[in-house]
């Protein structure tokens, strides 16, 4: 079994330590209880074939241009940036905000993941699609269970490119 | 030796490079946690995949990890460094530090959220907002309907009360003709104050700023009151100080609408004594003058619960007044409203059984060059004869037709009567008058219509004054009346003095 450092960043309350409960103990809370530090999750998965120990980097949110301690990706394999759909100033800066992530991290891809989607109608959904600069690998919904696994999976790949 | 203190607060382990512990090195923070020869990873996740990825014989310092020791989170920083054959690792206990940085970050996090909800809800408030006023909209635009509908069958009731009144009658006639006039007029004002309260809810309430004589408004109330004030028992003087100054800007038609409503309440209220109305000077500068209006009288006054609502819309102090004494209760909040609207104040004091005084208190801008004169008697212009006067009036409505035909038969004038606007068309364009009243509503063309038609007026009209006979009687439809060519309004409902002063204005 290989063990693989993954981070996920991000805004403050875009969810991302939803979407880690949501994938390593299926478990969510609408309550908010902003991030302190970083708490480690570990899940075990299986990825074409191999049996892979993710390490999961759960990131205190940051706000604006905030930096994330360069410390933190020390020996990381993959990152993913979490926006929340139904946010526009957790997004309207993604070019720059995920240029800093690979500054920092030396990652050259980062899984791109809009969450919350339950909070929109498609409609408005496909608005943000349209208004986000790059592009987005997942839209999930920690809350609904929706397209989670998927993303971790994506997040798992990139940890093997 | 390490003080305890100090002790508690951290912990020194060496491990391999593949994490197993060697050595705990000094210090006792969370030591239960960590046995020989097991890894360290199970309680400090975070160096699985960090420790491999180290420099050799370089210091590392990761800050504010999470570790959990006897079921508590801690907040730790880590220092770390890689030898040859080994890595050093210091974990310090920072917990009450990022305790205070966890509220500080909680605390911004929460008024972000906070913040944003605000914003949604001020979005949801102003949607709100928007549905309240288009619905008061719709409520005033009904109301102005309302009462054009009621003024035009109010025309008729007023007019053949005026027209029997002048007959000859027997006393319990002439009794039942002065109560049916009385309920007309009072029916008259109800319809004036609602117009006017939806008209000021809505903003729609325009205050005139022109040249206004302060003596002249209580000049024409003290004409006004001289003659509908009955009661011998109670006597109206007015008081004007002599610097006030001759002309001013502001409303005098509003002024004079706050004024009758202040002197006709104190005239209902009061069965004997002194209904006095004074008028001075607060204070003024070069801009400026502040004009104190005072209305007292002695009738049976108000308890200071009764003087709380007394601005307030549809409110009389006994259940009965409205029976009694006529009226919606909307006139105090309706002078209310006005003064406000001038920038002024409105007090009341009063005694139960002794009488009340109303002080309005309202700015004034001073007109350039102006001197202060005595009050001098306001002169009413003795009404003109019509005799021979020829006057076409057009109105599809019989019975106002005939009181206006009264109206007009008593001052001697020739007049000629068409029921809509195609007949009125064909007597403009085929004879001269020396006045032609439209009403506006009519069949076939309305009188808006019919004077738009310059063309028609050349040959036989060119310079006679068109009046305008209506009930439409916002400022709005005034203003329009006179930009499409009317030289005047006669608003229905109308007195036969009202009527005959509006011709003579045009004459």
């Amino acid at each position: 079994m290989i063990a693989k450092k993954v981070l996920l960043v991000g805004n403050f309350g875009v969810g991302k330590t939803s979407l880690i409960r949501r994938f390593v103990l299926n478990e969510f809370s609408e309550d908010y209880i902003s991030t302190i530090g970083v708490r480690v999750s570990k899940k075990v998965v299986e990825y074409e074939n191999e049996t892979i120990k993710l390490m999961i980097w759960d990131v205190a949110g940051t706000s604006g241009n905030e930096k994330i301690p360069k410390a933190y990706f020390l020996g990381a394999h993959a990152a993913m940036f979490v926006f929340d759909v139904s946010r526009e100033e957790t997004y309207l800066t993604i070019d720059e905000n995920l240029q800093m992530v690979k500054e920092l991290s030396g990652l050259q891809n980062i899984t791109i993941v809009g969450n919350k989607k339950d909070l929109l109608t498609q409609k408005e959904l496909n608005k943000v699609i349209e208004q986000v600069s790059v592009n987005i690998d997942l839209i999930t919904s920690a809350k609904e269970n929706d397209n989670v696994e998927a993303a971790f999976m994506q997040l798992t790949a990139q940890t093997l490119n | 030796m390490i003080p305890a203190k100090i002790e508690a607060i951290f912990i020194q382990i060496t491990t391999d490079f593949s994490g197993v512990i060697q050595n705990i090195d000094a210090g006792k923070f969370a030591k239960n946690e960590f046995s020989l020869q097991e890894s360290i990873y199970e309680v400090c996740p975070f160096l699985e995949g960090t420790v491999e990825a180290l420099e050799t014989n370089k210091p590392f310092l990761l800050e504010g990890m999470v570790i959990v020791s006897n079921n508590k989170e801690y907040n730790v920083d880590i220092e770390l460094f890689k030898t040859e054959n080994s890595i050093e690792i210091i974990i310090h206990n920072r917990t009450n530090v990022y305790k205070i940085v966890d509220q500080l970050n909680q605390n911004r996090n929460d008024i972000f959220f906070i913040k944003r909800e605000i914003a949604e809800k001020n979005k949801e408030l102003d949607r709100l907002r928007k549905i309240a006023d288009k619905a008061n909209e719709e409520k005033s635009r009904f109301l102005a309907m309302m009462s054009h509908e009621i003024r035009n069958p109010l025309n008729s009731i007023l007019g053949y009360a005026e027209l029997i009144s002048a007959e000859k009658l027997t006393d319990s006639v002439a009794d039942y003709i002065k109560n049916l006039s009385s309920a007309g007029t009072n029916l008259k004002v109800i319809v004036d104050d609602i117009l006017d309260l939806s008209r000021i809810e809505a903003g729609k309430l325009q205050l005139a700023s022109e040249k206004i004589s302060i003596r002249n408004i209580i000049q024409n109330c003290e004409n006004d009151f001289k003659h509908q004030q009955k009661n011998e028992k109670a006597t109206l003087k007015f008081y004007v100080s002599n610097n006030i100054p001759q002309f001013l800007i502001g409303d005098s038609v509003r002024i004079h609408q706050i004024l009758s409503n202040l002197i006709g309440n104190a005239i209902k209220f009061t069965e004997k004594g002194i209904i006095k109305t004074a008028v001075k000077v607060v204070s003024e500068d070069k801009n400026e003058v502040k004009i104190l209006f005072s209305v007292s009288d002695t009738g049976r006054g108000m308890s200071d619960q009764q003087i709380t609502k007394i601005f307030e819309e549809y409110q009389q102090n006994k259940l009965s007044d409205n029976r009694i004494k006529g009226g919606a209760g909307l006139g105090l909040a309706i002078v209310n409203r006005l003064v406000h609207a001038m920038k002024g104040k409105i007090s009341v004091e009063s005694k139960l059984n002794i009488g009340t005084i109303f002080f309005v208190e309202i700015p004034f801008k001073i007109v350039a060059n102006t001197i202060t004169q005595p009050l001098t008697s306001h002169s009413v212009k003795p009404l003109i004869n019509l005799k021979e006067k020829k006057i076409l009036v057009a109105d599809d409505d019989t019975l106002n037709l005939t009181i206006v035909s009264h109206f007009l038969a008593k001052e001697k004038a020739e007049i000629t009567m068409v029921k809509d606007g195609l007949e009125a068309l064909s007597k403009i364009e085929t004879s001269s008058f020396d006045v032609i009243l439209l009403d506006i509503n009519m069949p076939n063309m309305t009188g808006e219509e019919l004077v738009k038609k310059l063309n028609i007026f050349q040959e036989f009209n060119a310079k006679t004054p068109i009046l305008a006979l209506t009930a439409n009687t916002t400022e709005e439809d005034i203003k329009r009346y006179k930009d499409i060519g009317f030289s005047g309004v006669i608003s229905k409902p109308f007195t036969s003095e009202i009527f005959l002063k509006k011709i003579q204005e045009v004459l």
